[in-house]
């Protein structure tokens, strides 16, 4: 402390004459660690993927020649578009249903345990415990149970059914096991957002002899709906950027059916080495999460009024 | 209240009995739910006890066998991966505590030319989704011969927008007199953040760091792509490439997962409320 205390000295000594150099940059002093990171880690690589989605690449990653818009047309139009729009596809469907699982289950946990019960404590910790596993070691305990001959799902049905090696059954499978990880957070944000809906309306609901399906569909939802949308924008985020699991369990396939927007972009760059092609689909990607996002800021500026 | 006890009446219940009816109702319905989120550690703990001979007929184990938890540590790199994913989720939670409070107190402590600018430059981040750096940062850091070290997986998540809005959103809660106290007593800015607002933010920083440190230790993708030799590797590599490696090793694979989810678990249930209201402080602008 002494140190510090000593370079204070002259700063504090010359402050009645206005500011000294040293408090001019003494904020961007407090803030250089973070503009360091941010600018190698973050800024100079998105310019980066951004200048090399449009050149072709060798396997080093190095731009060799401009090539212009030709890596998003191939993309999009051209000899990989086939590939492109089936994973795009997938992606939509995969986002789809879990966003829909993943706000269900946030519903049913919260309201589950909305009323004081004996283990409600106990409850509430089980249905937030997702947030804390992470996806890889979950796969690996979900690539047990759906194991062809000793999982816990065929032991269970009397099946013996190949879930990840199936076409009608794999991309399912891999949308509850990305249920089953979003619950935590759904649960947290949607229990979060049920408490502060206030009792007397449900009490002055009671008295004009309201029922309980009544109550959920004129209190609950709407004074829950700014919630919800909230969490319909991260959930539909964090599916978008989904990966762990489908690289784990899946690779992708059965025929490309579990091939998502993501793992495309990872085949690209690191199996294939085609890093402008890759640099092109996260450049895709960021728009459609941009506009996403977006859409989240506006649509926030209309609820402050609600909470 | 008049029509509880008429409906109440008429099903010829009392009050009492009727929320016991109800209390009991919503226990059995939260069971099924309770399990479909325990069932697979369940079952992943079950498989990691099962003797051998019983792994492919008995779900419950005629005794718990732990010998594979003792084989884990010994006869594999499992332990290594361990130290090692403690020794990078642990750096990287020091760093962005220390980055994100010298950040944030720059933001919400002093005033300078340009401040909400590079605020929202920062916040802007996070609209950005890995993808779209991370080709590049694999490129710069393969070309820097960053491959397969500690900084590697520590220094590219050394601050994070969310952990800077932590911090600011729980500083704006200070009172702008005590800076101004504190400046007027000789204290300069580094020991005012130093001394007095980090042990006053003790909470928000324990829920950042708990934050951090489960999102580390859980961290997937880079550190696949970035380190290659068990001297580095994180234990999520570990345990998932345990299946290529030695499929028929059911139990050992199943004591890996279980061992790599304890610190993650133990996380949880020690800082739970604290690391909630964390997130849920973020989330407001997330």
């Amino acid at each position: 402390m002494s140190a510090s205390r000593a370079s204070a000295s002259p700063a504090k000594l010359r402050r009645s004459s206005g500011l000294t150099f040293y408090d001019k940059i003494e904020p961007w002093l407090f803030l250089l660690p973070a503009l360091l990171v941010f600018g190698v880690f973050l800024y100079y690589p998105f310019v980066k993927t951004a200048y090399l989605s449009t050149f072709l690449t060798n396997k080093y990653g190095e731009a060799k020649a401009f090539v212009g818009f030709k890596n998003y047309m191939d993309i999009l139009t051209g000899s990989r578009s086939r590939e492109f729009w089936n994973s795009m596809w997938v992606t939509i469907r995969f986002v789809f249903f879990v966003t829909i699982g993943g706000l269900s289950m946030g519903v049913i946990t919260s309201m589950l345990i909305d009323k004081k019960f004996p283990g409600n404590a106990f409850a509430s910790a089980i249905f937030a415990m997702p947030i804390a596993i992470a996806s890889s070691a979950a796969s690996m305990s979900f690539k047990m149970i759906l194991h062809p001959s000793i999982g816990l799902l065929n032991k269970i049905l009397g099946t013996q059914i190949n879930w990840l090696n199936d076409i009608r059954y794999t991309f399912p499978v891999i949308c509850c096991l990305a249920v089953w990880l979003a619950t935590g957070i759904n649960f947290i944000f949607i229990s979060a957002g049920m408490r502060n809906i206030p009792e007397d309306l449900y009490e002055s609901a009671s008295i004009d002899g309201a029922n309980a399906w009544q109550k959920f569909r004129s209190i609950t939802l709407p004074c829950l709906s700014p919630t919800l949308f909230f969490q319909i924008i991260i959930d539909v985020i964090n599916a978008f950027q989904t990966f762990n699991i489908v690289k784990i369990l899946t690779l992708g396939g059965p025929l490309e059916s579990t091939n998502t927007i993501v793992y495309s972009i990872y085949l690209d760059a690191f199996r294939n080495f085609r890093f402008g092609s890759a640099a092109a689909r996260s450049i895709i990607l960021f728009l459609i999460i941009m506009v996403i996002t977006l859409i989240q800021f506006k649509a926030e500026g209309r609820s402050v009024h609600y909470s | 209240m008049s029509n509880v006890s008429v409906s109440s009446a008429r099903s010829g219940l009392t009050r009492r009995q009727r929320n016991a009816l109800w209390t009991s109702l919503r226990m059995l319905v939260c069971l099924p739910f309770v399990l479909l989120i325990m069932v697979p550690l369940l079952y992943t703990f079950m498989m990691s006890v099962l003797p051998a001979d019983e792994l492919y007929y008995r779900l419950w184990p005629s005794h718990f066998d732990f010998t594979s938890y003792l084989l884990v540590f010994t006869k594999t790199k499992i332990p290594r991966h361990i130290i090692n994913s403690f020794v990078v989720a642990g750096s990287v939670t020091i760093l962005q505590m220390i980055t994100c409070s010298m950040a944030a107190f720059s933001f919400s402590f002093l005033n300078f030319k340009g401040r909400n600018v590079v605020f929202m430059c920062i916040l802007a981040t996070m609209m950005v989704p890995w993808e779209a750096t991370i080709i590049s940062n694999y490129l710069t850091v393969a070309k820097w011969n960053w491959l397969d070290t500690y900084h590697v997986l520590i220094l590219p998540y050394g601050c994070s927008a969310m952990g800077i809005f932590l911090m600011r959103q729980h500083y704006l809660t200070f009172a702008k007199e005590l800076h101004e106290a504190a400046r007027l007593d000789g204290c300069n800015n580094w020991r005012f953040l130093a001394t007095i607002v980090v042990p006053l933010s003790r909470p928000a920083l324990g829920a950042l760091g708990a934050y951090i440190f489960l999102q580390q230790w859980n961290n997937y993708l880079w550190p696949l792509l970035v380190t290659s030799t068990d001297n580095v590797r994180t234990v999520q590599i570990g345990v998932a490439s345990m299946y290529d490696i030695d499929s028929e090793q059911i139990n050992l694979m199943m004591s890996a997962v279980i061992i790599c989810l304890v610190p993650s678990l133990s996380i949880f249930v020690f800082m739970q409320k604290n690391l909630i209201n964390g997130l849920m402080a973020g989330a407001v602008k997330g």
